[in-house]
C-alpha cells in the first residue's frame, strides 16, 4: 500500500507500484468492499453519496484537477506484474509489452496442448502449420514432464524478445526458405531454443548465443555503404538485454562467411524489406 | 481522402518514417474532421495489419498511439479552444479503441484514458451542451459493451452521473434530455434498445 498521490498524470507514481496494466491505490479517498460509499473521482460532483444523503458541498471541481488521481481501479483481469516498469509510460510502449504478455500466454496454451497431444497421439493428426518456437514437445526424451514448465511471464518475455531480435534478421529469413521444417537436422540447421523449458539464465543465453551464430550461415553477402549497420548497432546496444560477444573463430560449430573476428553486432544485418 | 492514405502508405509501405507522417496526418484530420474520427479507426487498423505484414513491425501503431496519448494529455485545452475539436478527439480515440485490438482483445492502455474523456463529457458543463452530449452516447453506443467488460464499477460510476445530470441538471437541453433518456435505457436493456422503445426514439414522428 502507498500513500502517495498521483495528482496528474504527469507525475509519475513510485516505482515499486507502477505496473502496467492494473493497480489499486488510494489517496485520501478509500474504497470500501462495496466500493461505492468512498469518495470516487467524480463523487464530489454529485449531489448525493451514494447513500442517498445530499452531500454538504455540491461544487464541480475545475476539470484539470479532476485527473488521474483515484482513477485506477482493479482491472476485471488478474494483476500481473512484468517487474520494474519504466517511469514514463507511452501508451506505445503499453500496448507493445500488452501484446507481447498475450503472445506468450497464447504460445503457452499452444504449448500445452501440443504436449498433451504428445501424450495421447492421434493417428490423422495434422501438424499444424503455424510457426512456433516450441515444437519439439513429440520429442520424449526433450519434452519436459507436464510440471516442469517454464511459466514465468517475465522470463518468457525475456527470452521471446530474445528469440524475436533472432528472428528480425534476413539471415532468419533466408534460413527459412532456404529450409524447410522437415528437412532439418538436429546439430546441423539451428534450432530456435524453446523458452518453455526450464533452464538456468546462463545456459539460456547460451542456446541464444549459439542459435544466432549458426544463423550467421545464412548472412546474405556483404554489401558496400552499409551505414545501416551502423546505425544498427547503436540500436543492438541499447535495446539488447545481454551481451553479444560471440567470436566466430573460436566457436568450431559455427560457419562464419564474413571476415573473422568481426562482431556479431557488425554483422548483423536486421531485415528492412526494400531496403536498398 | 480515405483511399488516398491508403494508396500513400501503399507507395512508401517501406519508408518508416513515413508511418510518423502519417499518423500525423491521420490524427490531424481525425481532429478537424467529424466524419473522419469515426472512421479513421477503420483505416488505422487496416494500415497496422499490412505493416506487420509487410514488416512485422508497428512503427505506424506506436507513433499513432503515441501522438494520440499527446493530444490526449492536452485535452482540457483543446476543450476549452474548440468544442468541435474536442469532440473529434474522443470520437476518434473510442475508434482506435474499437479497431485497434491486440490480439483480439481491445487494448487496456486506452481503457483509462476513454473513460477519462466520457466523465469529462458527463460533467455538469459538458452536458448542457448537445454537441458533447451527442458525442458521449454515439461512443457508448458503440463501445460501451466492451468498456463495460474491461471495466464495470467504472461504467456504473459514469452511469449513475448520467443519471444525476439527467434529474437534476437545470440547464440540459431538451434534446439533452432525450439523448441521455435514450441511453440509459439503452445500457439498462443490456447495450440493446427493446422494440418499443426503439420506436419511441426513432420513428418519424406522426401528428
Amino acid at each position: 500500500m502507498w500513500a502517495g498521490l498521483w495528482a496528474s498524470q504527469f507525475t509519475t507514481p513510485p516505482l515499486q507500484c507502477h505496473v502496467t496494466s492494473t493497480l489499486t491505490y488510494e489517496n485520501d479517498c478509500k474504497p470500501d468492499e462495496n466500493g461505492k460509499k468512498g469518495a470516487s473521482r467524480w463523487s464530489h460532483c454529485r449531489k448525493r453519496g451514494a447513500d442517498g444523503n445530499l452531500r454538504k458541498s455540491y461544487e464541480v471541481e475545475e476539470p484539470g484537477k479532476c485527473s488521474h488521481s483515484s482513477r485506477r481501479p482493479e482491472s476485471f483481469t488478474t494483476p500481473e506484474s512484468e517487474g520494474p516498469v519504466s517511469r514514463v509510460k507511452n501508451w506505445g510502449d503499453e500496448v507493445e509489452a500488452e501484446e507481447m504478455r498475450s503472445n506468450v500466454r497464447r504460445d503457452m496454451h499452444r504449448y500445452r496442448r501440443r504436449i498433451l497431444e504428445a501424450d495421447f497421439p492421434q493417428r490423422d493428426r495434422k501438424i499444424s502449420s503455424g510457426s512456433s518456437d516450441s515444437r519439439d514437445s513429440r520429442d520424449s526424451k526433450e519434452s519436459p514432464a507436464k510440471g516442469d514448465l517454464e511459466t514465468d511471464e517475465t522470463t518468457l518475455i525475456r527470452r521471446q524478445k530474445q528469440i524475436n531480435y533472432g528472428k528480425n534478421t534476413l539471415a532468419y529469413d533466408r534460413y527459412i526458405k532456404d529450409v524447410p521444417k522437415d528437412m532439418r537436422q538436429p546439430g546441423v540447421h539451428p534450432k530456435t531454443p524453446n523458452k518453455f523449458k526450464k533452464y538456468s539464465r546462463r545456459s539460456w543465453d547460451q542456446q541464444i548465443k549459439l542459435w544466432r551464430v549458426k544463423l550467421h550461415a545464412w548472412d546474405p553477402p556483404a554489401e558496400e555503404g552499409s551505414d545501416l549497420q551502423q546505425i544498427e548497432e547503436i540500436d543492438l546496444g541499447e535495446i539488447m538485454d545481454f551481451e553479444l560477444d560471440v567470436e566466430c573463430s573460436a566457436d568450431t560449430e559455427s560457419q562464419c562467411p564474413t571476415s573473422s573476428g568481426a562482431s556479431l553486432l557488425e554483422t548483423e544485418k536486421f531485415k528492412l524489406k526494400d531496403a536498398t | 481522402s480515405n483511399l488516398l492514405l491508403i494508396f500513400l502508405y501503399q507507395v512508401q509501405a517501406h519508408d518508416l518514417v513515413i508511418c510518423e507522417k502519417l499518423s500525423n496526418v491521420i490524427v490531424d484530420q481525425s481532429l478537424k474532421d467529424q466524419i473522419f474520427s469515426r472512421e479513421a479507426g477503420r483505416i488505422c487498423y487496416t494500415i497496422v495489419q499490412a505493416e506487420a505484414k509487410q514488416t512485422n513491425g508497428n512503427v505506424f501503431r506506436r507513433n499513432l498511439l503515441n501522438r494520440l496519448q499527446q493530444e490526449f494529455k492536452a485535452r482540457e485545452e483543446t476543450r476549452k479552444r474548440s468544442t468541435q475539436e474536442w469532440v473529434c478527439l474522443v470520437s476518434f480515440i473510442c475508434n482506435i479503441f474499437d479497431y485497434l485490438k491486440v490480439n483480439n482483445m481491445p487494448m487496456m492502455a486506452l481503457v483509462h484514458p476513454v473513460y477519462d474523456c466520457l466523465f469529462r463529457l458527463a460533467q455538469s458543463d459538458a452536458l448542457k451542451n448537445e454537441e458533447e452530449v451527442d458525442c458521449l452516447v454515439l461512443q457508448l453506443h458503440r463501445i460501451g459493451d466492451q468498456l463495460e467488460k474491461m471495466n464495470l464499477q467504472l461504467m456504473d460510476e459514469l452511469f449513475n452521473l448520467l443519471r444525476d445530470g439527467f434529474l437534476l441538471q437545470e440547464d440540459l437541453s431538451s434534446m439533452g434530455h432525450l439523448l441521455l433518456l435514450e441511453i440509459l435505457e439503452f445500457r439498462a436493456g443490456g447495450w440493446t434498445l427493446s422494440e418499443t422503445a426503439q420506436k419511441y426514439y426513432y420513428s418519424e414522428v406522426t401528428d
